[in-house]
């Protein structure tokens, strides 16, 4: 269905013939598939996102505010989104706008004294990252890695990642705001709204970017964030990471304050109390567990194949036919990467020491080959620092989804399940052929949570083959299991259906019986009320989609 | 007893719903220069149950609700009514710990636990948590953290509300919700709110590791702007734990009792100074707190400044002290004259010398001694933004020098906020002046307010309402 | 192959839009951190090789039909192969590039092309070149060069000068210095003149399979009848077609060398001394087809299969082409051995490089978007500070040549083997 001619128009007006469009080849283009990454539903063969009335990219909060004006004279339900990985961004109904925010990617200020950055949509942590450097400081990252929108990330959805016990959560990070509420007013935050800067996002008195985002972000449904100032962090380090190397085993050349270990534990009762002492002790810089996302099998494996720019995948097996790569791929089980940065020689040599004194601790050891071989260690730190891999997610088949996962949080909670829940896994790799068997445990979660520390988070793996029917349905079939399974084990909510209310099996967002059923149901019932009551008042003409969670009564 | 008084009685029992003259005298003005309006009683539950009951009950019969956590002396004018009539829900009462646990560094709290309380229950668990700059021994943690006080430890605060993480509130129109949230930030809304949203019942608290040595420097300077880029460079490098500028008055009232006393400090005591705790904690602690002190003298001798174990003024170990414990008695700030006003708001740590010198500049134009104004420069949120406090001591029985006072205190404000002050804790006057800058924030605010307080029970004259 | 054996890589793209920029290991600016020159100008997803592909899906499976938009999304790509590096940086089993050209070449093949490339296209059928020139006067660029014409003479190297050299006047020099200097360096070397073909490079990369093919048939046709064993050429569209597009698409054995590659053998060897000194300070521009495009080709006749249920490898293993083995280090070496240069480098250098923006039959089709990634280009050589910037490829020359004049700017534009030349 298109935009009558007339909203076309009203809209062409605002950004120019050149930013608007709505010819279906590039409407298509615009659509997610629902076989593919991330979405924490489905998956869903040969299922597609609904295809968009139009695209529009705005060049500036005017434009966007004049174009959710116009939404609301028509009553055009429309969504904004930046990176556009992942199904959150894109429609859920016919007839929606679709704002593409890429014109709107510019780093508007650095403030090195008090450390923050004025960031529009489209500044991905990358470029943040690189123009923070130069005047040593450096960005969070979230897990999503660094082609990701921070402004997103800070608004939109979680914002946590591995560099969060040291740099917090975007969410906590995010300073002024700018925001296009949903009936287009336009909302700035804190110092900002009272035209003194960017610095403090709270008050006066209660913030108004509560409404923004919780926990959780808004996952573009209620208005557009148009700008926002993030915290920035210190880097001791030069004013660009120097890289070696041939492609894709590109390596930092970093000085002997950045180190970069993989921790490994003989029990899990060690794992957990060293993530505990970690956080209690106030060291590091990034932690996660990443590498075990290519699988407990084969995570040694894929290090070897990714470090050697000669090697592909279908040199796994014979790397791991190597004595030696079994035994390092049995001595890393259980195990996290752990980046140390000093601000000064001698903070790093209290910091490692520290390490040294934890790890004789708890049981542990620091995985010999990964920090004696250069390769190895300074791919690793690259890879850390940088998080610019984050397409390996989908290494194997150019797919992926976590499931399990709802035992994140306090790790003792944790190790209590991951054996349970890697046995589940590793047992459907080994009679079906759908997903890729990779040995069960393909836990990758980040060590830290926000900041300070406290929390892990657990999402299992599971690799399918979008373009095979069998796979993905098969994929869709695994999900089921899994989130049974962890339903009756205690083992909570798995992520791999977080979103499986906001859209169906056909793309399109769930009818709202469907959804008013769920969620009475939920022990977070109320809150959705409560978010239901915040959207009748801030978002009256209704013109965002079911990410956004809320719980109506059925009209009488 | 009357209808009302029966009904609250059956919510909280009769014990603990007070309406004798001095009472509602007590609780009927504070420090502040807000006019004195009398509630119609104080209630007093006990347990968050009681607390909706009361909530509940004052939308039934549009009673307006003032909730106070705290003991006295109060000082912003938030926990006195602005409206007649008025019911005061004193959770003073409710000090429960209702859990500490050691391993996830959280303690679940209800809102009358004190500073101190809870840090001797830490302490026994090997725990702590940062805390204003000498609150008051009856200062109420959750209260104090939902307003947003600023602490002393600058690394710590990964949010503006730590070490808060969480709070439980019963809303303004009787609702309590789980605790955690959604997509909309609960905490937030009810944060800096001054119980116009509703009443937090439970809070729960991130705690540090108690330190096994912990030792306290000081960077003293003649200028405050000296202090400013050795600060940063601390902050950068997210070394140490105190950390924080305070000037002789301040360094004086902390340190020592009575104006004489005082004075007589004043003179010797730096003009400004840099805190630098520094604490080691249970892995390699004395080797940790050797670095940092090193490290951070480093630090100091790049600007031409020194860390130095003691000031003029101060007896070993007599700041450090201080810092780590809650007021003595009488509150810090009324040892020299009895009364005090203090004016603070957020900034840039790089701005505060320029608010200083507007301050002394308006000090001089009231004829108010420069030297008595106290200053305390408190880097929050990581060093994003500053907490920047003036406190100005004054004789609350010298009808002279109150009249002054409420001029000085009212011109201050106003100029300040004309400098780039922003009161993001809008007590009093502050509430016109800051929401008279921020339209788009007042009307959404009123919105909100009118979906979780739709009665308008909640404190009402407070903040925009 | 025809579109649909694609696919597999439009179904297994990853979503993740890394082919929009540089590999973020090697990103060191928000100014210069994009890779691809079509996203980047005109904006919509549609411009990225994600974009394409899924342009490409939709048109599949009749989701939607060649519309002007469509023919815009899929002809404003120089196919400059940034995608394909940056997207192989993290993915082993897709082929981003290979599916951008198949879909140029399906728009070929059902008749939707753009008016500027049939022009083109004439030119090759009847003048044999693209510049839409004569063809007699192909071989005006080697008037009186004393060198060996390979119609009537045999010899062991041909040098192929290229459509562009052949007839862009202010760079022609560049060829005849290249083959006098290889002569004089005693390559038995010989030039085909007036009877010299079209690569057919462009023209595949603008979709025209037959025509490339009919241009690869004849070269090779006179290449081997003249008894050449190796071909020379200091246009790297030519020596991309030679050295990857000829040996697996119609088969072929000739021996290639870029120009550059050669005179750093030379170098090396000892058979060329630079001693004249060069005061300057230079940036080099690596060319799409001598860098990131310009690896060895490495035939492969194999079949996907599936490891460890369903991680997708190929039987026998398959070539990558991701860049890594480019042609980077000999035309850097060979500027380095010039005594009085000094090469600084910009911040996309190698197989990450900005696109010069003359390829894929951009430079014909928009000029305006051509010029505007020249311009971009130029602007990240001034923040260098260099003099002058440097390319091995008479594509990037001319763009760069076109945009310093439409900025009224002062950077001077060389070849390599200009500055050779110099300082012998």
């Amino acid at each position: 269905m298109a935009l009558l001619r007339e909203q076309y128009q009203a809209l062409e007006d605002i950004v120019g013939p050149d930013y608007i469009s709505d010819d279906p080849a590039l409407l298509d283009s615009y659509s997610y598939p629902m076989v593919a990454t991330s979405n924490h539903l489905g998956p869903f063969y040969g299922v597609y996102t609904p295809q968009g009335a139009a695209v529009v990219l705005p060049g500036s909060t005017e434009e966007v505010q004049a174009i959710v004006k116009i939404c609301n004279k028509y009553r055009i339900k429309y969504k904004a989104c930046a990176s556009f990985w992942s199904g959150m961004g894109f429609p859920s109904f016919d007839n929606v706008l679709q704002l593409d925010m890429r014109r709107m990617d510019r780093i508007l200020e650095i403030d090195e004294k008090n450390m923050f950055a004025i960031i529009e949509p489209r500044v991905i942590a990358a470029t943040l990252q690189a123009e923070a450097m130069k005047v040593g400081l450096n960005t969070h990252i979230a897990g999503s890695g660094t082609s990701c929108s921070i402004l997103a990330s800070a608004t939109g959805y979680a914002g946590f990642g591995p560099s969060g016990l040291f740099m917090g959560s975007h969410g906590d990070n995010m300073l002024g705001l700018e925001w296009v509420m949903p009936n287009g007013d336009l909302m700035r935050t804190g110092t900002l709204g009272s035209g003194i800067g960017w610095f403090y996002g709270e008050g006066p008195g209660p913030s108004v970017r509560a409404l923004a985002r919780g926990g959780m972000g808004t996952m573009g449904t209620m208005g557009v964030s148009t700008k926002c100032a993030v915290k920035l962090y210190p880097w001791p380090g030069p004013t660009h990471i120097p890289v070696e190397g041939t492609i894709p085993a590109y390596q930092a050349m970093l000085p002997d304050n950045f180190r970069v270990y993989t921790l490994a534990f003989s029990t899990w009762q060690g794992w957990a109390d060293a993530a505990y002492r970690i956080w209690d002790t106030g060291i590091g810089y990034a932690a996660h567990r990443q590498f075990n996302m290519f699988g407990r099998d084969l995570k040694f494996g894929m290090i070897k194949v990714l470090t050697d720019p000669t090697k592909t995948l279908g040199d796994i097996d014979e790397i791991l036919e190597d004595p030696e790569a079994q035994k390092i791929t049995k001595e890393m089980q259980r195990d996290f990467q752990f980046v140390l940065v000093g601000m000064t020689p001698r903070d790093i040599e209290w910091q490692d020491k520290a390490l040294d004194k934890i790890l004789a601790d708890t049981g542990g050891w620091k995985v010999e080959v990964m920090k004696d071989d250069p390769v190895l260690r300074n791919w690793s730190l690259l890879y850390f620092l940088k998080m610019g891999h984050k397409n390996l997610n989908m290494v194997y088949t150019g797919s992926y989804d976590g499931c399990f996962g709802g035992f994140g949080g306090p790790p003792d909670r944790g190790i209590k399940c991951v054996e349970e829940a890697a046995k589940f896994k590793k047992d459907w790799e080994d009679t079906y052929d759908t997903i890729v068997a990779a040995g069960g445990d393909c836990m990758m979660g980040s060590i830290g949570g926000s900041g300070g520390g406290g929390g892990v988070t657990w999402e299992c793996f599971t690799c399918w083959d979008p373009y095979d029917k069998k796979s993905s349905e098969g994929a869709f079939e695994f999900h089921e299991a899994t989130y049974k399974y962890a339903a009756e084990h205690n083992m909570g909510s798995g992520m791999e259906r977080r979103f499986a209310h906001a859209r169906g099996s056909d793309g399109y967002a769930l009818p709202r019986e469907q959804i008013r059923k769920l969620f009475s149901a939920s022990p977070m019932s109320s809150i959705y009320r409560y978010q239901q009551k915040i959207k009748e008042v801030f978002n009256p003409n209704d013109l965002g989609d079911a990410y956004y969670s809320t719980l109506d009564e059925p009209k009488k | 007893m009357t209808g009302k008084k029966e009904e609250l009685a059956g919510i909280v029992g009769e014990t603990n719903v007070l309406d004798e003259p001095e009472t509602l005298e007590a609780y009927s003005q504070d420090q502040s220069f807000s006019l004195p309006i009398k509630p119609r009683f104080v209630v007093k539950p006990k347990n968050a149950e009681e607390v909706q009951g009361v909530v509940k009950w004052a939308n039934e019969t549009s009673t307006p609700l003032v909730p106070v956590s705290s003991g006295p002396p109060h000082f912003n004018g938030d926990t006195v009514p602005s409206v007649p009539e008025a019911v005061i829900v004193d959770l003073s009462g409710m000090k429960r710990i209702i859990g500490i646990d050691r391993r996830n560094r959280s303690a679940q709290i209800e809102p009358g636990v004190t500073y101190p309380q809870l840090q001797q229950e830490l302490a026994k668990e090997g725990l702590m948590i940062p805390t204003p700059l000498l609150p008051r021994a009856n200062k109420s943690v959750v209260a104090s953290l939902l307003e947003r006080q600023p602490t002393l430890i600058p690394k710590y605060l990964w949010t503006t509300l730590e070490p808060l993480r969480g709070v439980q509130v019963t809303w303004g129109n009787g609702d309590t919700l789980p605790p955690g949230g959604g997509q909309v930030d609960f905490n937030r809304i009810v944060a800096a709110a001054q119980g116009s949203m509703g009443i937090a019942i439970m809070g729960m608290v991130r705690c540090q590791i108690l330190p096994k040595i912990h030792k306290l420097f000081f960077v003293p300077s003649s200028r405050l702007d000296n202090l400013i880029d050795f600060l940063y460079g601390v902050l950068r490098f997210r070394f140490g734990d105190q950390l924080l500028i305070l000037n002789s008055w301040s360094l004086a009232s902390i340190l020592g009792s009575g104006a004489d006393q005082i004075e007589a400090l004043m003179e010797k005591l730096p003009p400004w100074v840099v805190l630098v705790g520094i604490g080691g904690r249970d892995t390699l602690p004395e080797e940790s707190v050797d670095f940092q002190e090193k490290d951070i003298s480093d630090i100091a001798q790049k600007f031409g400044l020194s860390l130095v174990p003691a000031i003029p003024g101060a007896r070993k170990g007599q700041m450090q002290e201080a810092i780590l414990n809650p007021s003595k008695e009488p509150y810090w700030k009324l040892g020299h004259k009895g009364g005090c006003q203090d004016i603070f708001f957020i900034t840039t740590l790089d701005k505060t010398p320029e608010f200083v010198k507007v301050m002394y500049s308006l000090a001089e134009q009231y004829k108010y001694p420069i030297s008595d104004i106290g200053v305390y420069i408190q880097p929050v949120h990581q060093g994003a933004s500053c907490h920047c406090e003036f406190s100005l001591p004054y004789d609350p029985n010298n009808s002279a020098e109150v009249v002054k006072m409420k001029e000085l205190f009212t011109k201050a404000s106003e100029e300040l906020l004309r400098q780039g002050a922003f009161y993001s804790r809008p007590y009093g006057i502050w509430a016109n002046m800051a929401y008279n800058r921020d339209a788009q924030a007042t009307i959404v605010l009123k919105k909100i307010k009118e979906i979780f307080d739709p009665n308008y029970v909640m404190n009402p004259g407070k903040l925009c309402f | 192959m025809p579109l649909v054996d694609y696919q597999t890589e439009m179904e297994r793209c990853s979503q993740c839009t890394y082919c929009e920029w540089i590999p973020f290991d090697q990103m060191k600016s928000w100014r210069f951190a994009k890779g691809c020159p079509s996203i980047s100008y005109n904006r919509f997803l549609s411009y990225s090789a994600r974009g394409r592909l899924g342009v490409a899906l939709s048109l599949l499976k009749g989701r939607s039909t060649y519309t002007d938009k469509v023919l815009d999304i899929v002809y404003k790509c120089q196919t400059c192969g940034s995608c394909d590096v940056s997207c192989k940086v993290c993915r082993y089993n897709l082929e981003p590039l290979e599916t951008i050209l198949q879909l140029r070449a399906t728009l070929v093949e059902d008749g939707q092309v753009l008016p500027q490339h049939t022009e083109v296209i004439n030119s090759l059928s009847k003048e044999h070149n693209t510049m839409l020139k004569p063809k007699a006067e192909r071989g005006k660029w080697a008037e009186g060069l004393d060198v060996k014409r390979l119609t009537t003479d045999k010899a062991e190297v041909v040098f192929h000068a290229g459509c562009h050299y052949s007839y862009d006047e202010e760079l022609q020099k560049v060829a005849r210095t290249a083959v006098t200097l290889l002569k004089n360096a005693g390559v038995d070397i010989g030039i085909m003149g007036e009877e010299e073909g079209c690569c057919g490079g462009r023209v595949f990369q603008m979709g025209y399979r037959e025509e490339f093919t009919r241009s690869a048939e004849s070269n090779i046709e006179a290449w081997t009848k003249a008894g050449v064993k190796k071909v020379v050429t200091s246009c790297s569209d030519c020596y991309y077609a030679f050295k990857r597009l000829y040996p697996n698409r119609v088969g072929s054995n000739f021996e290639v060398l870029h120009t550059v590659e050669y005179i750093d053998q030379l170098i090396k060897e000892g058979k060329l001394k630079l001693t004249k000194t060069i005061p300057m300070t230079i940036t080099y521009h690596d060319p799409c087809h001598l860098g990131r495009q310009g690896e060895p080709y490495l035939p492969w006749d194999g079949k996907e299969k599936k490891i460890r249920n369903q991680i997708v490898v190929y039987e026998p293993r398959k070539p990558r082409y991701n860049g890594a083995w480019g042609i980077y280090d000999p035309p850097r070496d060979v500027l380095k051995s010039i005594p009085g240069i000094e090469l600084v480098e910009m911040e996309r250098i190698r197989e990450y490089a900005w696109c010069c923006g003359a390829g894929g039959g951009v430079r014909e089709a928009y000029p305006e978007f051509s010029n505007w990634t020249a311009t971009e280009r130029i602007e990240e050589a001034k923040t260098t500070g260099a003099e002058a910037i440097v390319s091995a490829c008479p594509w990037c020359e001319r763009n760069f040549i076109d945009a310093i004049n439409t900025m009224g700017d002062g950077m001077k534009v060389f070849d390599v083997v200009e500055l050779v030349q110099q300082a012998i």
